[in-house]
This record gives C-alpha cells, sequence and structure tokens, in this order.
C-alpha cells in the first residue's frame, strides 16, 4: 500500500511508529526527507542537480534496538508499507533509495561497540555503526578491523554487509564476508534470530551467508561480531611502472600465484595512470602503475618484499620505489574527495566486476568496447583492486564530461552504457558485480545472471517476506 | 544572497560523504540533515528556487547545525561548510524570515555596554559565553595574572555573527573596539574562544594582539598540576578547527598533567556544539544530545575528570551531565600555583 500524507492511514502509521521509538526519532520533515532521498547513485544525483525531486521516504525512522526494529517490521507487515533499511546512504546502486516512499529505515542509532574480545580476537558492535568509528575504537584497544574502504568515514556496518563490501586490505584479510563471525538479524515478519556463532562448522549451509550481500532485502541486519587483528609491527609498500597493462597483470598474478600473500595490490591502466595517478599522487609517468605491500612481523613482510620486488624486476620498466608505494597508502582515500573525485556536471559509473585471471584483460577490454560503442565521447578507465589466489576485481569507470542537459535524456545514455558494459563483463566471464552489490541500478540483470538459480533466491525473498515489505524492487526482486 | 559567496561548497559537498564521521551533531542525533552533505543539499534547493528559503524545516535545520568546523577540517580542500550555514543564516535574517526566537535571543545582545576596570599593560576579557555565570574561570585566571585590566559588559559580536544578524554584530563590534582603544592596552587575552575567534576574524582590531588565556598562562611562572590526576582533554572547536591553536595542549604539558585526549581518536569534536554557542538556548535538547553523546564515551573509557580551554563546553557538560568532574584550563593552572 502506498500512503498519501492526507490521509487515515497516514496518521495512524505515524503514531504506531511514534509509541515504537519516541516522537524524536520518526521524522517528516523536509529537511531529511530530501537527505534520505539521494545516496551515491547517479541518477538521483542528477535529477537533483536538474531541479528535479527524487522520490522521498514518507517516514524517516530510527530504532534503537532490535527490538524496536522488530516492532516497526510488524507494523510495516499489518500496513503493508515498504520498508528501505538505510544505513549511510553511500551505497551506489541506489539500495537505500526509498522506491515507493514508505519507511526509511535509518540504523545510525544502532551505533554501540559492545564487546571486544582481546582473547578471541572479535569485536561486537550494533550494525548502525559508522566503520570509521568502530575501527577507532577497535584501534584504542590496540586492534584493528583491517576493513579499510574507501567509504569507512561514512558507511555501516550493517551496510557493508548488506552489499558484501571490501577495503584496501581485502587481499590478505578478506571481504566482509570473510570477516564476519556471526550476526544478529531482525527478519521481515519481526523475528529476531542470530547466525551461529562460527563460521566454520558442518551444521547446515552457512546462514550468515544468505544475510550477506541480501542489500535489506531479507531482513535488517542489527548486530555483528567481527574478526579483528593485532596492529602489525610494519606495513610496507612498494610501486613499479608497466609498459603496459599486460604486463602488469602477468606481474601481479604471478605475486599473487607464488602465494605471497600480499595485502593489498593495485593496478592502474594507462588511462588512470596519466590522470588520476597524476592528478592526486602527483606520479607523472606513461604506463601501468602498480603497487603492492605486506604487513606483519618485520622479518617475514621484508622476505616476502624481497621476493615480491624481484617478480617485478622481471618485466618492470621504473622501480618507483618504496615512496611511489608509500604515497599510494598515505593518499588512498584523497581520490574520494572532491575536486579530485569524479562529479557533477561529469556523468560517471563504477562497472565494478570480478573474473578469473584466464578472464580478466578480456572482461576490461570487452567493457571498454561496449562503452566506446555506445558513447564514442566517455573515457573508460580501470584499475585492478581486490586480488585473490583466482582472479581479480575490475574497478572500471566511464566518465562523460558533458552529459546531455535533459536529466531524461542523459539518464537514458547512463542507463544503456551500464547495461551493455555489464552485460559486456557477464558475457566474457564476470558478475554483476564485486563489492557494490546490485541495488535498483542493476536488479534487472540478476536473473540473467543467475540463470534458474534466481528462482531459489526468489523462494527464499518470498519465504521469508510474504508481504514484500523489505526494500521491495531491489535486487532483482519484486517491487510494489 | 550570501550563500552564493559559497556555490564551490555547495557543489563539492551535496553529493560528498567523506567527512560524515565526524558530523558532531549528526553523531549525536543520527540524521543525514545534521551532515555537510544534507546541509548542501538544503542550500543547493534553495539555491535553485529562492522561495524555498522561507521553508520552516530547512530554516530549523540551518540554525541546528553545530558549526564545529570538524569537517571543514577534515576535508581534504578545506570547503568550507561552515562559512555556507552562516551565510545562509545572514540570509534569512537579512530576508526578515528569522525565527521569533532567534529574533528574540539576538535582541538580548544587541544592547550590549562594555566597561574597562582595574590596572595593568594587557586587557582581560573574561566574557566566558553565551551564559554568563562562570566566575570561577576569571577567578582562576586573575589569580595567576592579576595585573591586568579587565574589559566586560557581555559578548563582542560574535553570538550575533553565529545567529546571521551580521550588521548588528559589527555595531556591537564598533563598540567593543572603542572600549579596548579606550583602555590604552595593545594587547587582549581571552578566556572565550568563540571571542577569540572573532577577534582575530571579523572582529579584528587594528594594532591589538589577541591571545587566549593559555597562551598567556603557557608564559607565566607555574609549578606542577600533576597533583590533578589523570585529565582528560576535550578541545574547543574555535581554537583547534577554527584558528589552529594549540596553546592549551602544550600548557597542559608544561604543568606536568597526564593527560589523555578524549574519545577514541583526535578528529572528532566533543565540544558540544561550541561552534554554535546560541544553540543551547534555543535547542537545549540537542546540546543536551550531545552532552549524552560525550557523557556515554566518558563513561565507556572511565573518564575521571575533563579538562577544557571551552567555556561554553564546561558549562554544556555541567548542565546535562553534572556527574562529570569538569575543568577549565585556567582552573589547572591555577591549581600549579606556586
Ligand atoms: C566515496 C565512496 C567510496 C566508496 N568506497 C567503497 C569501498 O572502498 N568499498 C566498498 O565496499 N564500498 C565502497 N563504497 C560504496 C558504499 O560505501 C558501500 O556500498 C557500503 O556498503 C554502503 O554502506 P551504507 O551504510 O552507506 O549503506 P546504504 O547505502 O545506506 O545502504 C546500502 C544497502 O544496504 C541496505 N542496508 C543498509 N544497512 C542495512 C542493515 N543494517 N541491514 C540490512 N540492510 C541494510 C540498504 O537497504 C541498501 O540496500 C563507496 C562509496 C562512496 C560514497
Ligand atoms: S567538507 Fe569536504 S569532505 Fe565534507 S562534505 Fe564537503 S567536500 Fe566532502
Amino acid at each position: 500500500m502506498l500512503i498519501s500524507r492526507q490521509s487515515y492511514s497516514y496518521e495512524m502509521l505515524r503514531s504506531e511508529l511514534t509509541w515504537v521509538v519516541g516522537d524524536d526519532n520518526v521524522q517528516t520533515d523536509c529537511s531529511e526527507k530530501l537527505a534520505h532521498s539521494i545516496d551515491y547513485y547517479w541518477v538521483p544525483e542528477v535529477w537533483h542537480d536538474r531541479g528535479l525531486k527524487p522520490q522521498t521516504p514518507t517516514f524517516i525512522v530510527h530504532p534503537g534496538s532490535a527490538e524496536e526494529v522488530a516492532e516497526i517490521l510488524k507494523i510495516a507487515n499489518t500496513h503493508k508499507i515498504p520498508v528501505t533499511p538505510w544505513g549511510g546512504g553511500s551505497g551506489s546502486q541506489g539500495g537505500a533509495l526509498p522506491m515507493y516512499g514508505g519507511i526509511c529505515l535509518d540504523t545510525k542509532r544502532l551505533n554501540k561497540v559492545l564487546e571486544i574480545d582481546p582473547v578471541s580476537l572479535t569485536v561486537t558492535a550494533e550494525a548502525g555503526i559508522i566503520m570509521q568509528h568502530l575501527e577507532w575504537e577497535v584501534q584504542k584497544a590496540g586492534f584493528s578491523t583491517m576493513h579499510f574502504p574507501a567509504s569507512i568515514a561514512c558507511a555501516t556496518l550493517g551496510g557493508f554487509i548488506a552489499h558484501r563490501g571490501t577495503g584496501v586490505l581485502s587481499t590478505r584479510y578478506g571481504k566482509i564476508e570473510d570477516m564476519i563471525m556471526s550476526m544478529e538479524v531482525v527478519t521481515p515478519t519481526g523475528e529476531i534470530i542470530n547466525t551461529l556463532p562460527v563460521p566454520r562448522h558442518a551444521s547446515g549451509p552457512d546462514l550468515a551467508q544468505v544475510f550477506l550481500g541480501s542489500e535489506g532485502t531479507l531482513g535488517v541486519v542489527t548486530k555483528a561480531t567481527m574478526k579483528i587483528h593485532p596492529l602489525p609491527a610494519v606495513r610496507k609498500f612498494h610501486a613499479y611502472l608497466f609498459s603496459d597493462l599486460h604486463s602488469g597483470m602477468v606481474a601481479g598474478e604471478k605475486l599473487m600465484a607464488r602465494r605471497l600473500a600480499p595485502s593489498v595490490i593495485r593496478l592502474y591502466d594507462h588511462a588512470s595512470t596519466i590522470s588520476i595517478i597524476k592528478r592526486v599522487l602527483g606520479i607523472e609517468r606513461k604506463g601501468a602503475y602498480l603497487v603492492f605491500g605486506f604487513d606483519g612481523e618485520e622479518d617475514i613482510v621484508d622476505l616476502q618484499m624481497k621476493k615480491a620486488v624481484a617478480i617485478c624486476e622481471e618485466t618492470a620498466v621504473e622501480d618507483l620505489g618504496t615512496e611511489g608505494g608509500q604515497t599510494w597508502w598515505d593518499q588512498r582515500y584523497k581520490f574520494y574527495y572532491p575536486p579530485y573525485t569524479f562529479q557533477m556536471p561529469q556523468a560517471f559509473g563504477t562497472l565494478d566486476t570480478v573474473a578469473t585471471f584466464a578472464n580478466i584483460e578480456n572482461v576490461y577490454w570487452s567493457m571498454k568496447d561496449a562503452v566506446k560503442e555506445h558513447c564514442p565521447e566517455a573515457n573508460y578507465i580501470g584499475h585492478f583492486s581486490h586480488w585473490y589466489d583466482w582472479g581479480c576485481m575490475l574497478y572500471a569507470r566511464f566518465i562523460i564530461e558533458k552529459p546531455p542537459q535533459d536529466a531524461a535524456v542523459a539518464v537514458a545514455l547512463y542507463n544503456r552504457i551500464w547495461d551493455a558494459a555489464i552485460r559486456a563483463a557477464i558475457k566474457n566471464g564476470g558478475v554483476i558485480n564485486e563489492h557494490h552489490g546490485v541495488g535498483l541500478k542493476l536488479g534487472r540483470i540478476m536473473r540473467d545472471l543467475y540463470g534458474p538459480a534466481f528462482n531459489v533466491l526468489e523462494g527464499i525473498k518470498k519465504t521469508l517476506d510474504p508481504n514484500n515489505i523489505m526494500n521491495p524492487g531491489k535486487m532483482g526482486f519484486q517491487g510494489v | 544572497m550570501n550563500m552564493e559567496k559559497y556555490l564551490d561548497v555547495i557543489n563539492a559537498c551535496r553529493f560528498c560523504f567523506m567527512c560524515r564521521h565526524l558530523a558532531t551533531l549528526a553523531a549525536a542525533t543520527g540524521k543525514e540533515a545534521d551532515t555537510p552533505r544534507g546541509h548542501a543539499l538544503i542550500a543547493d534547493r534553495i539555491r535553485m528556487d529562492k522561495a524555498e528559503l522561507s521553508n520552516p524545516d530547512y530554516i530549523r535545520s540551518i540554525y541546528q547545525a553545530e558549526l564545529s568546523g570538524a569537517c571543514r577540517k577534515h576535508c581534504v580542500s578545506s570547503y568550507n561548510e561552515v562559512g555556507l550555514m552562516l551565510a545562509l543564516r545572514q540570509d534569512i535574517v537579512e530576508a526578515g524570515l528569522a525565527p521569533a526566537a532567534v529574533s528574540e535571543l539576538a535582541k538580548e545582545f544587541m544592547d550590549v555596554q562594555f566597561k574597562v576596570s582595574g590596572d595593568g599593560d594587557m586587557l582581560y576579557y573574561p566574557h566566558p559565553c553565551i551564559e554568563t555565570h562562570q566566575p570561577e574561570i576569571a577567578k582562576a585566571f586573575l589569580s595567576v595574572v592579576p595585573n591586568v585590566k579587565v574589559v566586560e559588559g557581555g559578548d563582542c559580536g560574535k553570538v550575533l555573527q553565529i545567529l546571521g544578524f551580521v550588521k548588528e554584530s559589527q555595531a556591537v563590534a564598533v563598540r567593543f573596539q572603542a572600549a579596548v582603544k579606550a583602555s590604552g592596552c595593545k594587547t587582549i587575552v581571552v578566556s572565550n574562544p568563540a571571542a577569540y575567534d572573532f577577534l582575530k576574524t571579523d572582529g579584528a582590531i587594528d594594532g591589538i594582539t589577541v591571545l587566549h588565556s593559555s597562551e598567556v598562562l603557557l608564559k607565566a611562572q607555574l609549578g606542577s598540576a600533576a597533583k590533578l590526576g589523570k585529565l582528560t582533554f576535550i578541545n574547543s572547536d574555535f581554537l583547534r578547527n577554527y584558528q589552529d591553536c594549540h596553546a592549551p595542549k602544550e600548557l597542559l604539558a608544561k604543568l606536568g598533567c597526564e593527560v589523555e585526549g578524549f574519545g577514541a581518536n583526535c578528529e572528532d569534536s566533543y565540544a558540544c556544539g561550541e561552534g554554535s554557542m546560541p544553540g543551547i538556548r534555543l535547542f537545549p535538547e540537542l546540546t543536551r544530545k550531545m552532552v549524552a553523546h560525550v557523557a556515554g564515551i566518558a563513561k565507556r573509557f572511565q573518564v575521571e575528570a575533563i579538562v577544557t580551554p571551552s567555556p561554553f563546553t564546561k558549562h554544556a557538560l555541567m548542565t546535562y551531565a553534572p556527574e562529570l568532574k569538569v575543568l577549565a584550563i585556567e582552573e589547572v593552572a591555577a591549581a600549579a600555583k606556586l
């Protein structure tokens, strides 16, 4: 049911919500609605820029406990009102946008660190905590989550869980789905459940993995226990320049195949090297910039570094040294601040995908061809982050300096490029996404990606959420 | 409109999330509208449709902003998100749209007269904050630095500036300047970081040097304040984020105190809304929330005693969390008197 402001049910719903969370925690004012109508997805941004008004939620509700979340979901079921969880709103796929109005369930009051266990090396925290706040508290106790995404300042723990997010040290410490021990989840019908306390077991399928990446469509994550690590004795970096993408890729593959266990590898294509690496890091070179790093006990790190350096020396055209690598680490977030980041009036999209080493370069080139075919004036740049034993992630981007002024025309072009590029990636062995999620942007492609397996996901959704109240229309699931 | 001077800020902040972790009020309210991104989106709406300046929800958000400056300090390009909010307040006032509570509060600060008493080469301006009942701060300072003239009367224009009454703020500043000039002193020392900021910027007086009390106390002959035990330091937003003044920390080090920074990081503001001091009168429930946030952290980290160079922060903490022990930096210095 969609509700209009001037209606009995609007007032009834508002009353019920305030009974659960208090007057202060139900907002209907224009300021808060405006801020919750735009996330990091380019489409609401361009709408706003062109004077249009993206869909706002009817109510913004800030629960302070799992019990309150459960009550809110029960109310939403009674009234058949959509509920869209909102963490930091930093998702780039429109996942947190209240497409059908209804309740925007902002989790940021769930922001407490509950326990740091120095014996098992875990931290338990509420899911609405901003990741940087969690990391600071863990560091104060002498540890680190080792989760360092570029959005650490703005995204929540629950948001990362919902999108299977990742940080720069993923190659050693894993993505969020590798870091989580267990979770508390409120199901769409308002039951509070916990996944098993440890992630390695043989007690049936891993329920935690059902909720990891579920983007608020299967429930609200309210609490999680995460692994933490001792602060490393040293963290060292090194950078090289390769003549082209392929030779850099071969070096990166070798670092992984030799199982040297770097904490990070990042390879920038020529277009990125001559643009953003120059602009942000001040390193002015042609070719492909590769940086890698190790952390841990100094003697082990030095040995790992020695072997990695030897691999790169075989084919690199220039040794940019430890300084060329350390600069990257020190400035790793700077890429995302204005004016260094891409921003309006540009149109831009991060065509995030992941594939095996055998396929990843084909994915890169096929996406580039697709972008150029649909928009010859678009720039296409990419870097390869998040490396695994078997392959790596491609963080490709298209940038249109002067997109059409008419919002509808601009969005049509934007959608066309996305569609073509992602389909090209899938055709060449890529998947829709590595860590940004699916959301509203890519939902329509899910069925093609999964084939008949998507019916299994739909079955889970229907069982858990019979009234389809949780974030309808996202991740390829049915809308209202 | 004044806000149009900040178009670069609007364009940068409206879709940027990179300093949200330091948005002080948002940390206490959880609201998106209380972040620089939220503020810039509101400003952008007003830019596109001037009629939106009268939107009461937007006006409320604009006046609720706590102006800690923590986000601007963190920002790689130092976008002046504080300046944008002050410009919007000025626009609201100039358009005759200031809410009644704001206008009434402003009136209290317009009709001030200043008088100078005492003797000395330096002029001390003790006016502590929006609530003027913190005599212990001036008493502590004067016990260490007794030979000074004292200028009193009220706020020197900063509160009006914060409220967006810029012309009126300047009128008060002119009166204050006259009193300072008449004193014959070439140096004015202030305990209130808000006044320090104002007298260094919009209220600057030709030929007059402005010092914070901690800068003067640093030069005084003092012993050790170590007997006060472990102190946890909450900085002033005006000193750290606006003026880059680090004298309070240096003073504590010189006094041999065992000092720890408050909280888990050194970027957050814990000053409870010092940047927009009149907020304690306009939106006391928000100050209470910011204090509750700070008190929660104090409890978690088992803080024994807090020291701050911000009279406002001391006042806010003692009003809404009386269980906390809070000392002004002047009081710590007084405890080290030889
Ligand atoms: C500048 C910038 C840099 C970025 N860099 C990275 C990066 O390095 N790595 C990375 O992984 N991502 C990155 N992102 C993307 C974004 O931060 C992630 O997708 C993040 O996971 C979103 O978290 P959030 O709290 O902001 O969630 P939102 O954007 O608020 O929500 C995202 C989705 O999760 C759902 N959701 C949120 N909280 C919950 C919950 N508690 N329970 C159930 N569902 C929930 C929402 O309904 C929505 O579908 C970046 C974004 C920005 C703006
Ligand atoms: S102040 Fe800087 S970091 Fe904060 S929102 Fe604006 S541009 Fe982003």
